[in-house]
């Protein structure tokens, strides 16, 4: 029971790694708060799973929009004294080569995946300042290292997001604030299904451990980031990716 | 800060020693925040969500602690403060200790004008009930 007490604001809670997160920091005694953006049915299985109804609350938001952003924090802190960790999660992909790329799948990439990070920084680190402390963890991606054809628009965001962290973690490390951010590889999830249908086993031939991640192992590495051992860590960029990122082939 | 509402001197006092992790005791109105007491950048930031939750108030940017003046081109050369962004400081914080900054007038120096008496001065004027 890790996390007893915490409170936690999980955002894009209600599918894949963000499912997964929200069961972790439950079990590990935390209030947890998740967004999720449309399906209201989903997020209400999500907490149904966890089977603890009283520690686990869905809230509708659309991380794009700033006041959308406020009003969720400001509800939280209405009703709890603390904000303790904040783990950036929602994010979406709209792949397709940079030439024919849409100016429309640019622009939502870019605002949900690092526009919405920007907006729950933001409305959280001012509490975080003032109660003398908190974790942020980003959700990032490989990708941003090692780019990915017809990826621009998401390998840009995951690699602001990267540049977001570090430079955030050192504005606030004074105030016991630390943020890093973990960057998976490819995980068992519906966003990487494409790709994972499409290329199988080359993409398995990529990586050293030879298989995906499941999302309850990047959970396992945000809640040790979020926990008192990781203390010590802030600015740091984490790859979960079985040694994808390592560029060497089997 | 006898002479202030004994209820401002004391939550500042609680509010500057929770912000910048210093014992009360060091907390007097001639403290410098940046000299005496330790305080970054940030800390002002820290210092101002405070007041505004305990005492239940707005305090718009750069009112209690300016911060973008100091990067107007118009107002500051070379790390000095030039003449016109003294006025203008001067202007924001009529009760510091100008007499000494006056003396090398320098970003790097500005810090020291910001003392505890300084924000109780700040409150008790924002807080006075004409200002309300």
């Amino acid at each position: 029971m890790r996390f007893k007490s915490k409170v936690v604001l999980v955002t894009g809670g209600s599918r894949g790694i963000g499912t997964a997160l929200v069961r972790r920091f439950v079990e590990e005694g935390a209030r947890v708060y998740f967004t999720y953006l449309s399906s209201k049915a989903q997020a209400a299985e999500v907490v149904r799973l966890t089977g603890k109804p009283h520690q686990i609350f869905a809230l509708a938001c659309d991380v794009r929009k700033k006041k959308d952003v406020q009003k969720i924090v400001d509800e939280i802190l209405e009703k709890e004294s603390s904000l303790d960790i904040l783990i950036n999660n929602a994010g979406i992909i709209r792949d397709g080569l940079f030439l024919t790329m849409s100016d429309e799948d640019w622009s939502d990439v870019m605002e949900t995946n690092l526009g919405g990070v920007y907006h729950f920084c933001k409305a959280v680190s001012k509490q975080m300042v003032t109660q003398g402390g908190g974790k942020i963890i980003n959700i990032s991606s490989v990708i941003a290292e090692l780019g990915s054809c017809g990826q621009v628009n998401y390998a840009a965001s995951k690699g602001a997001i990267n540049a977001f962290t570090r430079s955030l973690a050192a504005e606030l490390a004074s105030k016991k604030v630390t943020v890093n951010a973990l960057a998976p590889g490819m995980v068992n999830t519906r966003m990487s299904s494409a790709a994972r249908a499409a290329f199988g086993d080359k993409i398995k031939d990529r990586i050293p451990l030879g298989d995906f991640a499941e999302p309850e192992e990047i959970a396992s590495v945000v809640a040790f980031l979020a926990s008192e051992d990781a203390r010590y860590i802030t600015g740091q960029i984490i790859a979960v990716d079985g040694g994808l990122s390592l560029l060497c082939r089997r | 800060m006898q002479n202030y509402n004994p209820e401002i001197v004391k939550n500042v006092k609680v509010i500057i020693s929770q912000a910048l992790k210093v014992d009360e005791s060091k907390v007097t109105p001639h403290s410098s925040l940046v000299k005496d007491l330790g305080a970054e950048s940030i800390d002002f930031l820290d210092i101002v969500f405070r007041l505004e939750k305990t005492f239940k108030i707005k305090i718009p940017k750069g009112e209690l602690f300016p911060e973008k003046l100091l990067t107007d081109a118009r107002f500051v050369k070379e790390g000095k403060i030039m003449p016109a962004g003294l006025e203008e400081l001067q202007k924001k914080i009529p009760d510091a200790d100008w007499a000494e900054f006056l003396k090398n007038p320098t970003i790097a120096n500005l810090g020291d004008i910001f003392t505890v008496g300084m924000i109780v001065d700040y409150l008790s004027e924002k807080l006075a009930p004409a200002n309300k």
